[in-house]
């Protein structure tokens, strides 16, 4: 029989103490079904990596992600909802939480969240776009940080010394670098599906608000003079491809690929995917240009939230378990997707970057989008299609900020 | 016992009951898979009903939504639209179905084959042909916009769903493409449901190709036109995934239609009540035009 040694004892209570956490982490068992709108490959295999670790750390949990078109995300989760045909975990974006909520549709994890000893990690801001009425609804995932793509070698062939710090040197860029005889453009506008946020957040720039108090706050003349200077990059400078009212995320990252266009406006969740094509120093990122009143680049943090108690502690462990480092990590390989932590994101994969500056940059300054009630329903249904009426002569500036002023006012009453 | 069951079946199948006894499964099944859903919709369509607007309550609002539309100017241009997108897609269809139908009606070599290359568009989802298509016609990729420009149609390579001019047109060919077999498989399993001795009597009578098609192919699938054609308009009015794919409605409104309007409004707006009304006028519209159509095709006519 070995003696009981000093060492041997601080090992065994070392491990005894681990003992129980290891025990909640196989604990949990069931089926969990998770909702998601990841598109691209480089998601999917970041997800099938994600999954992986989870089934190593919880063996237990048998974990289907399911996939829903982001298109059809609302209605499928509307109809879920209706029908009670509820997944366990629903990805959630920050601008879908008042409409997820007025449907009763996501659980409070409030208790859950303050007990998480990883809470710490996520500064306050984090938490903001998953909080509503003090309750917390969801845990970050990973963020999407709005930047500027360039063309860095035509803007040395072109003597320009560097991306554009705001709007006026923007367009005077973009008009430098456009020659539809060769079939280039400054900017790849993004006027077709998911075109909206764009124009939203210039309003911003410009100093407009949209709801406060539940209210219709935008500023007319402010809306006016951001709708104006965008449209008028098509309509006056020329200096978007044709195809911009149908231009959406594929058309836009394939319009600065193929190298029709010169700048861009997206998030770091495309990097990979710039990376993977471009020759080093092809391109470059840089933080959104300033507007006149702000400077506007959206911080969009992906949460998961539960939609359905049945199984909710193995729900939780899957969705605190995107806090962790390794599936953070191994995400972010694989999607160039930043984590939500803010710990994570001093990894030195990341910090070493030069690309991923203009990120740093923006976390900043960068904001939340824009939340409240009939957000989707109008910024899809009104300002797309107004703006897309300017854009090919159907309208004016003045007759489609007039139209999405009252699209708002239908929207909130 | 059982005898006495038996002897009870026997009365009770004298009895004025019985057929509604015997109806009752299929009845029950009716109802609760086309009548309660249908008079559930049209309920909606007088409520509320705003699923992010819990406050505002499901209470009736009679006939407000439909007031709503008659000043709202997108339901009037989704309603020119869907006319356009309806008829301009139907239409064509036909055209290539029967063209395609007569064309393999020949018994000639390799026919078997073509038939089922033929279908094979109407194999494909919506989803995919919709993406297949979007980039064909990609005004940066687009094999037909390369096709078109080698061929000396087009200058450069054109933005089809983004002119409004072009955008609805060019849906229409798209789902031209994907629904035309519909058509060629019904009217050609209709061609050969045509007794061979007409042909033979319409050759002794130096009947040539034209003459054959107007007096002998064409009466005999009038049944069959009028039945896919009402079927394919439903089909067409009620569906609004290819425009979603291809357009979103766009640019501007110059594709929107009713169907995408409803969908917008459901899942968008979550305005449940607004798009009941929508599906309720898109409902009447469709029985109102069907039964105009059969009435005036003649199609019940005993000939």
């Amino acid at each position: 029989m070995n003696a009981l040694t000093r060492r041997g004892l601080l090992a065994s209570t070392a491990a005894l103490a681990a003992t129980p956490r290891l025990a909640h982490a196989a604990g949990h068992s069931g089926k969990v079904v998770y909702w998601h709108h990841f598109t691209s490959q480089e998601e999917f295999t970041g997800l099938k990596r994600v999954m992986e670790i989870f089934k190593q750390k919880f063996p237990d949990i048998a974990l289907q992600q399911e996939n829903i078109p982001n298109p059809e995300y609302m209605a499928k989760f509307t109809a879920a909802v209706v029908a009670n045909t509820r997944p366990d975990v629903t990805m959630v974006a920050a601008e879908r939480l008042p409409d997820m909520l007025a449907m009763n549709g996501l659980v409070d994890l409030t208790s859950r969240v303050n007990a998480w000893p990883n809470k710490v990690n996520y500064p306050d801001d984090r938490w903001k776009g998953s909080t509503a009425n003090g309750k917390i609804y969801g845990v970050p995932a990973f963020t999407f940080v709005d930047w500027t793509y360039y063309r860095k070698d035509w803007f040395e062939q072109a003597g320009i010394s560097g991306p554009p710090k705001n709007l006026e040197d923007f367009v005077t860029i973009a008009k430098k670098l456009t020659d539809p005889s060769k079939n280039r453009y400054g900017f790849g506008m993004r006027a077709g599906p998911g075109g909206a946020a764009y124009l939203i957040d210039l309003m911003e720039a410009f100093g407009s608000k949209f709801v406060v108090d539940g209210k219709n706050a935008m500023d007319k003349a402010k809306v006016l003079a951001a709708v104006k200077w965008y449209s008028e990059l098509h309509t006056v400078h020329k200096v978007c491809p044709p195809s911009v009212t149908n231009d959406g995320f594929r058309q836009i990252m394939e319009g600065f690929k193929t190298g029709q266009t010169a700048m861009t406006w997206h998030h770091t969740g495309s990097l990979t995917e710039m990376v993977r094509f471009f020759k080093p120093g092809e391109f470059g990122t840089a933080a959104k240009p300033a507007g006149p009143a702000a400077r506007v680049a959206r911080l969009a943090y992906l949460f998961n939230g539960i939609m359905k108690a049945d199984n909710i502690d193995a729900a939780w462990d899957w969705i605190s378990f995107w806090g962790e480092t390794d599936p953070s990590i191994a995400f972010l390989e694989e999607t160039g997707y930043f984590p939500a932590s803010s710990v994570i994101a001093k990894d030195a994969r990341i910090t070493g970057n030069p690309l991923y500056q203009a990120a740093a940059e923006t976390l900043g300054f960068g904001t939340l989008p824009p939340a409240f009630v009939g957000m989707a329903g109008w910024s899809q249904n009104s300002v797309l299609p107004e703006f897309q009426k300017i854009l090919v002569g159907q309208s004016t500036p003045e007759k489609a900020t007039d139209a999405m002023l009252k699209g708002l006012d239908a929207a909130l009453n | 016992m059982s005898r006495s069951l038996a002897t009870r079946i026997a009365g009770i199948s004298d009895t004025k009951a019985w057929p509604w006894l015997l109806l009752a499964p299929s009845l029950l099944l009716v109802f609760a898979v086309i009548i309660y859903p249908t008079i559930s919709g049209i309920d909606l369509s007088f409520r509320q009903m705003r699923l992010n607007r819990m406050d505002l309550g499901i209470g009736y609002v009679g006939l407000r939504h439909y007031l709503a539309l008659l000043d709202d100017p997108i339901f009037w241009i989704s309603l020119q639209n869907t006319a356009v997108w309806v008829f301009g897609t139907v239409a064509l269809e036909l055209a290539c179905g029967l063209v395609i139908a007569v064309a393999l009606d020949y018994e000639l070599p390799g026919m078997r084959v073509m038939s089922v290359i033929i279908l094979l568009p109407w194999f494909l989802p919506l989803v995919v042909a919709g993406n297949i298509w979007a980039l064909m016609l990609d005004s940066r990729l687009g094999v037909i916009n390369a096709a078109l420009q080698g061929l000396g149609v087009i200058e450069g390579f054109k933005a089809w769903f983004a002119d409004p001019d072009w955008a609805l047109p060019a849906a229409i060919l798209v789902e031209t493409w994907h629904g035309f077999p519909f058509f060629g498989l019904l009217l050609m399993a209709g061609l050969k449901g045509i007794p061979s001795e007409l042909y033979e009597a319409a050759a002794v009578d130096g009947a040539g190709f034209w003459h054959r098609f107007i007096h002998i192919q064409l009466p005999g699938l009038r049944m069959i036109i009028v039945a896919t054609v009402v079927l394919r308009a439903i089909s067409l009015m009620n569906s609004p995934e290819l425009l979603l794919i291809l357009t979103g409605g766009g640019p501007g409104r110059s594709t929107q239609v009713l169907s995408l309007y409803a969908f917008q409004k459901a899942y968008r707006e979550f305005n449940f009540g607004y798009a009941g009304a929508l599906s309720v006028v898109m409902f009447l519209l469709l029985m109102t035009c069907s039964w105009l159509y059969v009435r005036y095709s003649n199609a019940l006519r005993e000939d």
